[in-house]
């Protein structure tokens, strides 16, 4: 627990300090034990989500960074991508099967950021409906299918 | 193949006690009341990265796969931080890398603190940084030396 704390402490001052561009963290949402984040997001420039504002929330359990975080986005603008359910689930490989602990919240912004600027065309993932009124609350208990890796 | 995890002893020690307890004591074993309830935890175990089990519900495969990881693990080369390389961190911990500090070298040449990689290792044999399968690269060391 108590290197969870301490990698979670280096990790909020270096996004703080110098964040990829577009992303803060909310720091009013950061949670005392650090286990909870709301890190705002821009659309990047030149891409379909451009002028849009997301916000993404963190989960870390005590057993990170082997564990992954829990990402969903929130809040009242959830981008509409293939890869993106409209409860904010993310389908994303590196939040569950693909994680290392040498991936980061600045790296699993980064990555996030990519997955909508690669996007071309703006819809829903084509079980959306179902997955929204069947899965989980916690992403990370859904059995991801990852079969596109174009956008 | 022996079973090389870890098995809790208080087993057979819990035992013991109760079979001595019955017979030199008789009957007035039942003031003593049940015995107390099976405390210690099985350790955990992650047969992938995303599943957590004690070491009592694992399928054979999954013993026989930690097992075999526990082994490899101990294969995998170690020592202390002599700072030659300097100004690295163990990207797991974050930490810097201090003059004594125990790491290990995993064969595509990444190193991490022991107990950082130890724990991961448990759970995925790859490494965190290039994700390269470590027994993969390990057999190939072995083929080319």
């Amino acid at each position: 627990m108590a290197s969870m704390q301490k990698r979670l402490q280096k990790e909020l001052l270096a996004l703080q300090k110098d964040p990829p561009p577009g992303v803060r963290v909310d720091e009013a949402s950061v949670t005392k034990s650090l286990s909870t984040w709301q890190v705002d997001m821009d659309g990047a420039p030149g891409t379909l989500f451009e002028g849009e504002k997301f916000q993404l929330l963190f989960k870390f359990g005590p057993r990170y960074p082997f564990d992954s975080p829990q990402v969903v986005f929130t809040g009242p603008n959830i981008p509409v991508h293939p890869h993106v359910y409209s409860n904010g689930h993310i389908c994303l490989s590196i939040l569950t099967e693909d994680w290392s602990p040498a991936l980061s919240v600045q790296s699993v912004c980064l990555s996030i950021i990519s997955m909508l600027s690669s996007c071309k065309e703006k819809k829903r993932p084509p079980d959306n409906n179902f997955y929204v009124r069947t899965c989980s609350k916690n992403p990370k208990k859904t059995k991801w299918w990852y079969h596109d890796d174009s956008v | 193949m022996g079973n090389c995890l870890k098995t809790p002893t208080a087993d057979d020690i819990s035992l013991l006690h109760e079979g001595r307890a019955g017979s030199e004591t008789g009957d007035s074993s039942e003031n003593l009341g049940p015995p107390p309830p099976y405390q210690e935890e099985a350790p955990i175990y992650h047969p992938t990265p995303n599943t957590a089990r004690p070491v009592t519900q694992l399928t054979e495969d999954e013993q026989i796969r930690i097992a075999q990881r526990l082994g490899l693990i101990q294969h995998l080369p170690s020592g202390v931080y002599d700072g030659s390389k300097k100004g690295r961190e163990c990207v797991i911990c974050m930490n810097d890398f201090v003059i004594g500090d125990p790491i290990r070298l995993l064969p595509c040449c990444h190193i991490y603190h022991k107990d950082c990689i130890d724990d991961w290792l448990m759970r995925s044999f790859t490494c965190p940084s290039c994700m390269e399968p470590v027994d993969a690269a390990l057999l190939t060391t072995y083929q080319t030396n």
